[in-house]
């Protein structure tokens, strides 16, 4: 029985394959998503020190709208 | 020689305390020759040094001074002093304390000045510099008396006269030139001009950190540059605006001028339209200003950290109708999705081809109306009345249009005009759920739950609170745009690569490239640390064979060696 779906792979295939046109090698996705999570978790991470900077708890919308513009450009090739 | 000694101490003291006084004088010569005849005396010098009490080293030094005169304060007494030893007193066997005693001698034999010279690096005490000073300073203001005003003030410093103009009756000068210095201070050129060109005039106390803060210089700045250096985000909106591939983004251009543009001319109908579409003006007001901070956003967040008050409100929309739209309408229309969906699109077809053909405001009024009839109607009036409506305006493109719309009612002829509220907002819905790429595939936004699962995970570590609805929106936009920019960044190096397939070596070399793979982390040591162990499975499984195959051409190289 497989496990509970760790995260949605067909959907991330489906995107990576709308964007880009092109099938996909077979681990190609865990790649992907082994990326995303790294972004997320820089983003996470970014916006944090951006809203305890403000001042504020937790992360805000804002912050992450301050920094994801930051980190997108440091995760493009 | 200690006889000697004394008699020399006793005649020294007095004739030294003379030459400090006059400086230079024959007793010195006197005594130069007569350290330079007797090298030996030094040694007593130091005997009576050791010896005698207080005053007696007082005069050692002087003594000292026989040798070298304005340092002997200093050095003899902790050298010499120190360095005594009886053996001394006998003629100096070692050749170093020959050479010793020779130098001294001939430091004696030197004349004074250069002696001096020579000591001035070793006598610069901070005393010794105050009382060179005070020399020049004393004798200097005679000679010079440079002040021809008053004689009264001469002996004093340039520094002292200052103040006296300050206290004396000359303070009216100054006086006089405060006033003016206040006056331009007023008038200045440099302050007032940058504020009155674009300002109202405020005094500098008024808190003008708002006003001056005004951003239409920046905004134009902001947007220009948002032009002319696109992004490949923005870049893709504006092709898509372009060409008119994305019909959404076009249907969306298109009712958001229509929502304002009719409504002008028609004044009765604003009336009602505002009335009754309260609600539903602003779920549409959201829903374009969504679609349009879309592609603004992706330039704001690149350009302009500051614009977050822009982008806000749209979000804030954003959000209720979210959730709110699909609970209205999907009981209602799951039967007739499809062909509605279709309608629809030709609608938002037509709407793109009248705004971008006519520019007029023919397409436009076509909705606007609709619109209004719809609230008029309000759940009591059936389809037919507000074709009745229609037909006050009287244009062949709106007849066309209206068939088309009485085509698509006739399929939902038991609906309300309810639903033909919804029937205006559910595309759009529709539309956000599943996006369209840059090449014109669709794909729908990342799962929620996942994003908001890792978020959590990550934003633990930072503070205990939960990631908000809104903050996991934008979590999720950006998410969004990641797997676009992924997408793009893959394909270049799948075309790159000349390959048809993107592969691992793609993922891998974008990962290198954004130095998340670096020689010491390995997509393996990522995966281990991030991933679930059954991802990390996998991946080990799909790179296994990979490794297989280096293993056994290794293998067989070496087979090789070996059979040769």
């Amino acid at each position: 029985m497989p496990p509970p779906t760790l995260y949605p792979r067909a959907q991330l295939k489906k995107t990576i394959k709308a964007h880009t046109n092109r099938p996909l090698s077979r681990s190609v996705d865990i790649l992907i998503f082994l990326n995303y999570t790294l972004f997320l978790q820089e983003l996470v991470k970014e916006a944090a020190i951006t809203s305890k900077q403000a001042g504020e708890r937790g992360i805000t919308a804002k912050s992450v709208r301050k920094v994801r513009a930051d980190v997108l450009r440091k995760f493009k090739a | 020689m200690s006889g000697t000694a004394r008699k020399k101490q006793r005649v020294t003291p007095p004739r030294i305390s003379e030459g400090t006084t006059n400086n230079s004088g024959t007793l010195y010569d006197d005594l130069h020759q007569l350290a330079g005849i007797l090298p030996r005396p030094t040694t007593p010098f130091r005997r009576a040094a050791s010896a005698g009490p207080t005053p007696g080293s007082r005069r050692t030094p002087t003594n000292i001074v026989v040798r070298t005169p304005g340092t002997a304060a200093r050095t003899p007494r902790g050298g010499p002093a120190t360095r005594h030893t009886p053996a001394r007193r006998n003629a100096p066997t070692t050749p170093h304390a020959i050479r010793a005693l020779r130098e001294r001698a001939n430091a004696a034999r030197t004349p004074g000045f250069q002696r001096r010279r020579s000591g001035r690096i070793q006598r610069e005490t901070p005393r010794d510099m105050l009382r060179d000073l005070s020399r020049v300073l004393a004798r200097d203001p005679r000679p010079v008396e440079p002040s021809p005003q008053d004689q009264d003030q001469i002996p004093r410093n340039p520094a002292l006269d200052l103040l006296d103009i300050e206290d004396g009756p000359d303070l009216v000068a100054p006086r006089l030139s405060m006033p003016l210095g206040d006056m331009y201070d007023d008038d200045s050129f440099h302050e007032a001009p940058p504020r009155r060109s674009l300002l109202p005039y405020l005094p500098d106390d008024v808190d003008n950190g708002t006003i001056q803060s005004l951003e239409f210089g920046r905004r134009a700045l902001s947007e220009d540059p948002r032009m002319m250096y696109t992004t490949r985000l923005s870049e893709r909106f504006a092709d898509l605006n372009e060409l008119g591939i994305d019909e959404e983004d076009y249907e969306v251009d298109g009712t958001f001028i229509t929502r304002r543009a009719p409504l002008d001319p028609d004044q009765l109908l604003q009336e009602n339209v505002e009335d009754g579409l309260d609600d539903t003006t602003t779920e549409i007001r959201a829903l374009t200003g969504r679609r349009d901070g879309r592609s603004s956003d992706v330039n704001l967040g690149v350009f302009g950290e500051m614009n977050d008050e822009e982008d806000e409100p749209t979000f804030r929309f954003t959000i209720p109708q979210r959730i709110q739209a699909p609970v209205r309408e999907e009981p209602l229309e799951e039967l007739q999705e499809e062909p509605l969906e279709d309608l629809q699109e030709e609608n938002s077809e037509d709407d793109g081809g009248e705004g971008a053909g006519l520019d007029d405001n023919t397409g436009l009024g076509d909705e606007a109306p609709m619109t209004a009839d719809v609230d008029d109607t309000a759940g009591r009036f059936e389809i037919t009345g507000w074709e009745s409506d229609h037909g006050v305006e009287d244009d062949t493109d709106l007849q066309a249009y209206r068939e088309e719309v009485s085509a698509m009612d006739r399929s939902l002829q038991t609906q309300t005009p309810e639903r033909s509220v919804t029937r205006e907002q559910r595309p759009r819905k529709q539309r956000k759920e599943t996006k369209t790429s840059r090449i014109g595939l669709d794909y729908s936004s990342f799962h929620t739950a996942t994003v908001k699962r890792l978020a959590n995970g990550f934003a633990k570590s930072h503070s205990k609170t939960k990631i908000s609805k809104d903050t996991l929106a934008v979590l999720v936009q950006t998410t969004d745009w990641f797997f676009e920019q992924m997408g793009e960044d893959l394909k270049a190096y799948a075309d790159h690569g000349g390959r048809k397939a993107i592969e691992e070596s793609d993922v891998i070399a974008v990962m290198k490239r954004s130095r998340q793979i670096t020689n010491n982390i390995t997509s393996f040591s990522l995966a281990q640390k991030m991933l679930p162990r059954e991802l990390l499975q996998e991946l080990r499984m799909d790179s296994a064979p990979k490794l297989k195959r280096q293993k056994r051409k290794r293998m067989e190289t070496v087979e090789e060696e070996e059979a040769d």
